[in-house]
């Protein structure tokens, strides 16, 4: 019996292409005939278009065609259709398309750009949150109220989206008189994805639709999303998914594709967009800066009563996902650990500013951050250890989620005990000059968006995989995928042949997001290779003259159960079902099953319930530099709950590489606007962490299994950014004795803190 | 105008303007689309190349200085159908290929580094890496397949 292919660190099938450089990503894939287009952008934030002359630009050498707003009359959304293509009567944010040519050369398209005569009015920009909340403040959008939505919700002008949580009654928590009252607000800025490889897409125009190659996360989104702005239907468009080259929240529907689509069709030809670097930072979408504010009632012993909690999230101009993910702020502001009543409030604004959108962990790393924060804030008020209050508070077996999810198993006191014994706290938190220590933990979910796979056994005994669930890099299906299947059917990881995701090939799929492709394509993979194993079975037995009972699979064969040298290939299997039942082949779904929580506590919220949880403490050790104020990450332990490691390897990559992420979030990263404009086009300003600021990390994996997950796999891709800023964070407040409640803690802000605490000390010594 | 250059051993001939970006010409020019643009500003590292050894950032370099040198893409590192370079197969084993758009520029400036410096520690191999940016791995794996591929003080 060969062993489990399950919990071994094996090989990625794409891994060879892509260090041979033959895999082909998007900025790689070509077509015959393929021209190249340009995006022309708004240079102001609000305005009025009073003319798009494209007569010359259109007269231009190498000019096959251009398209204008006329072009793409729909608009698209996850929850609220309010996103155009491209602008027609009014701009709203500094890069909104206005036009896009495509040309024999890009030279050639840059030039016709230039010759697009284009005069727009400018009107009062609403730059951010708090001005665009403002009574009386202009509205992003006046028909904001013709937009079409998937879902009712709270909206109201400047108001995109709006989320509500209200459990217990919190004004009697706030009024009792054994409370303290303790109140912050937190403030984050813009973080880029900053994948290196940018938005790409190719399409062409045959038989009447629209076949789209990019490097989209999504498939199933992406071509809606075309459709929804051509104003086609969904089957008109198909999508191929090619290599993709990072993306991390950033590629999660389609961007450049409907250009290339409206392009390909007006010339005939195949169409190639790619951004530059700086259309990423100037017309990405990065993860929203926000406003958090905190108020907690906590008892003298430290129990916390009351909470009330605002999140203000910077929609920019449209909304794309982001309506879908606002309620995460519920979970991660009065979740994690046990708060009596709670009111938390989140809204989504309009600004003239570009959209922004999903990022590893949506709102989790920035919700974390605050909370964290805040336990801090309230233990050092109650002079209470901040590790012993944390313990004290923590969420455990058979406690409820804000929503009224009941967790029967909990095992973030386990995780806290576990990091323990790596880094006794007793040996840390002791007040050391410039060292300082910070802990966080999160509880998170694993996207429950459906899946669907189909497995067909090939004639020469290897194993199709058809979904259209894409690689975004991680190894979900490269690595997971296979090995689920690999495990599933007993045949080698090497004859596990994986279709790229294409939307024509494969049933609805969720997309590579939320953590989900292992775990929800896994769940999908079992009922497909169960179907198979039966006519597998049922060929063999009528083939070996042997009951379906005294089979088993093994090796890439089918065996006669303890006689092990009686057995025939699988490609004699599929060979013979050709001829007598028909190709060999099942297929396979899943959808999770809703999970019981209180409606009546809710509005607004698409996300109320946590899906095959996982649960995440880190610990974080820092040295700051009083003369330069940097901050070095000098230990990071992290203790995380997978349900099953499928591939250790790979899962300890999505845990570096993660934290590393959010140490960019907490010391480096900022997308900085100025007049509604990006500052930072970039990666020169905008500052990602190179190999030097990499600390080392310990990794202790938590495997209590999820019975509805794959072998009992959990979510595991997003996680491990969220709690990074906030014990970073924890870790340099503690060391300079000063809280920092924005981020990124840049060496200036160190040095800013440290002359204040020293400064006010000095008072205090005279 | 026609410019000769020589590509992993190959002398190929371009008709491309000297000024013109060597990584474009690679790319578009020569279908080599192995060495990959990430920016094409000089920061990500993802279009290294070797230029006579030396790792350049390709997407900046005119094309009209490599007549005469040797430039050498990660095409080069593994003729087709030969096995991988010792660190290659070494990103493999270690697991430091995610998204793997990095990962050429990467193998190429780490090739030039340690076919100069064979017993690498690891801060020597850091600073090979700070021309290349990765966002998918904390660069942890690709230090780890650095010192993994010279280990046995083998050349890589």
């Amino acid at each position: 019996m060969s062993p489990s292919v399950i919990g071994r660190s094996i090989r990625r099938a794409d891994g060879e292409a892509k260090v041979r450089g033959d895999a082909i990503y998007a900025i790689d894939y070509s077509e015959q005939g393929l021209l190249h287009a340009k995006v022309l952008r708004s240079p102001v934030a609000a305005g009025r278009i009073i003319k798009l002359d494209t007569s010359k630009a259109e007269q231009m050498p190498g000019v096959w065609a251009v398209a204008t707003a006329a072009d793409a009359p729909g608009r698209s959304g996850w929850v609220v259709k309010d996103a155009r293509l491209m602008a027609g009567e009014c701009v709203s944010y500094v890069g909104e398309p206005v036009a896009a040519v495509a040309a024999q050369t890009i030279e050639q398209a840059a030039a016709a750009l230039a010759a697009i005569d284009l005069e727009i009015e400018p009107e009062n920009a609403v730059l951010d949150v708090e001005a665009a909340l403002a009574t009386g403040a202009r509205l992003v959008h006046t028909d904001w109220q013709s937009f079409d939505v998937v879902f009712p919700g709270v909206r109201e002008g400047n108001v995109a989206w709006e989320a509500r949580l209200e459990t217990g009654d919190v004004d009697a928590a706030f009024a009792r008189a054994d409370v303290t009252i303790v109140d912050d607000e937190f403030r984050v800025p813009r973080q880029h994805q900053a994948y290196i490889e940018p938005r790409a897409a190719v399409a062409r125009f045959e038989s009447g639709r629209y076949v789209v190659h990019s490097n989209t996360q999504f498939a199933f989104q992406a071509r809606n999303t075309i459709a929804d702005y051509l104003a086609v239907k969904p089957s008109d468009v198909r999508l191929v998914v090619t290599t993709i080259g990072g993306a991390f929240g950033g590629k999660v529907d389609a961007y450049l594709e409907p250009f290339c689509a409206i392009l390909a069709r007006k010339s005939g030809r195949a169409v190639r967009l790619v951004n530059t670097r700086e259309e990423e930072f100037i017309a990405g979408n990065p993860r929203e800066n926000a406003v958090v504010r905190i108020r907690s009632a906590v008892t003298a012993d430290g129990e916390i009563v009351g909470r009330v909690a605002e999140c203000l999230m910077d929609n920019g101009a449209f909304s794309g996902e982001l309506p879908f993910c606002t309620a995460v702020s519920a979970q991660c502001l009065a979740g994690n650990y046990r708060v009596g009543a709670a009111r938390v409030t989140t809204k989504l604004v309009y600004t003239n500013t570009v959209p922004t959108g999903a990022f590893r962990g949506v709102l989790g790393p920035y919700c974390a951050f605050a909370l964290e924060r805040h336990m801090d804030h309230i233990a050092n008020e109650l002079g209470v250890d901040r590790r012993e209050f944390r313990l004290r508070n923590i969420m455990r077996d058979g406690d409820q989620t804000p929503t009224g999810q009941t967790v029967e198993h909990v095992p973030f006191l386990e995780a806290f005990e576990r990091i323990d014994e790596v880094v006794p706290w007793s040996s840390v938190a002791e007040r050391r000059p410039y060292h300082g220590v910070g802990l966080a933990a999160v509880a998170w979910t694993t996207a429950a968006t459906p899946a669907s796979v189909t497995l067909k056994l090939n004639e020469d005994g290897t194993v199709g995989v058809v979904t259209a669930g894409s690689e975004i890099g991680s190894g979900a299906i490269q690595l997971g995928v296979r090995q689920i299947v690999s495990e599933e059917l007993r045949v080698p990881p090497e004859d596990v042949v994986l279709l790229p995701a294409d939307t024509d090939a494969a049933a609805y799929d969720g997309g590579a997001m939320g953590s989900r492709s292992v775990h929800m394509i896994g769940a999908a993979v079992a009922p497909a290779a169960a179907e198979l194993r039966r006519q597998i079975f049922e060929t063999a037995s009528a083939l070996m003259e042997v009951s379906p009972a005294d089979l088993e699979l093994i090796d890439g064969h089918i065996a006669v159960l303890g006689a092990p040298d009686k057995r025939q290939p699988l490609a004699m299997i599929a060979q013979t079902a050709l001829w007598t039942t028909g190709p060999i082949q099942g297929t396979g779904k899943y959808a999770a099953a809703p999970i019981p929580f209180n409606p009546g506590c809710v509005v607004g919220n698409l996300v109320p319930t946590l899906n095959s949880i996982t649960f995440h403490v880190h610990l974080a050790e820092v040295d700051v530099h009083p003369d330069t104020g940097k901050v070095s990450v000098v230990r990071y332990v992290v203790a995380q709950e997978v349900g099953r490691a499928i591939n250790p390897t790979a899962i300890e990559g999505q845990i570096q590489g993660g934290v590393l992420q959010g140490i960019g979030y907490a010391l480096y990263e900022q997308l900085r606007m100025e007049d509604g404009a990006c500052v930072d086009r970039h990666l020169e300003t905008y500052r990602i962490p190179t190999a030097f600021e990499a600390p080392p990390i310990e990794i202790i994996l938590l495997e209590h299994p999820d019975p509805k997950g794959p072998f009992g796999a959990r979510g595991v891709g997003e996680p491990p950014i969220l709690p990074v800023a906030a014990a970073i964070a924890n870790a340099v407040s503690d060391a300079v004795g000063v809280p920092f409640d924005r981020l990124p803690i840049t060496p200036f802000d160190v040095l800013a803190a440290l002359r204040e605490r020293d400064h006010a000390s000095a008072e205090v010594a005279s | 105008m026609a410019l000769e250059l020589t590509v992993n051993g190959r002398r190929l001939e371009v008709d491309a303007p000297d000024t013109a970006s060597l990584a474009f010409v690679l790319r578009e020019n020569l279908k080599l689309t192995g060495t990959k643009i990430g920016c094409f500003e000089g920061r990500c590292g993802a279009c290294t190349v070797l230029v006579d050894g030396h790792a350049v950032a390709s997407c900046l370099y005119p094309v009209g200085l490599v007549s005469g040198a040797e430039v050498r893409t990660v095409e080069g590192l593994a003729a087709p159908g030969e096995p991988l370079s010792r660190l290659q197969q070494s990103f493999l084993d270690h697991g430091a290929v995610q998204c793997g758009i990095c990962a050429p520029g990467i193998l190429m400036a780490l090739t030039a580094f340690l076919d100069a410096n064979p017993r690498p520690t690891e801060k020597d191999i850091r600073e090979a890496l700070a021309g290349n940016l990765c966002r998918c791995t904390g660069y942890r794996k690709i230090i780890d397949a650095a010192l993994g591929a010279v280990k046995n003080g083998s050349r890589v």
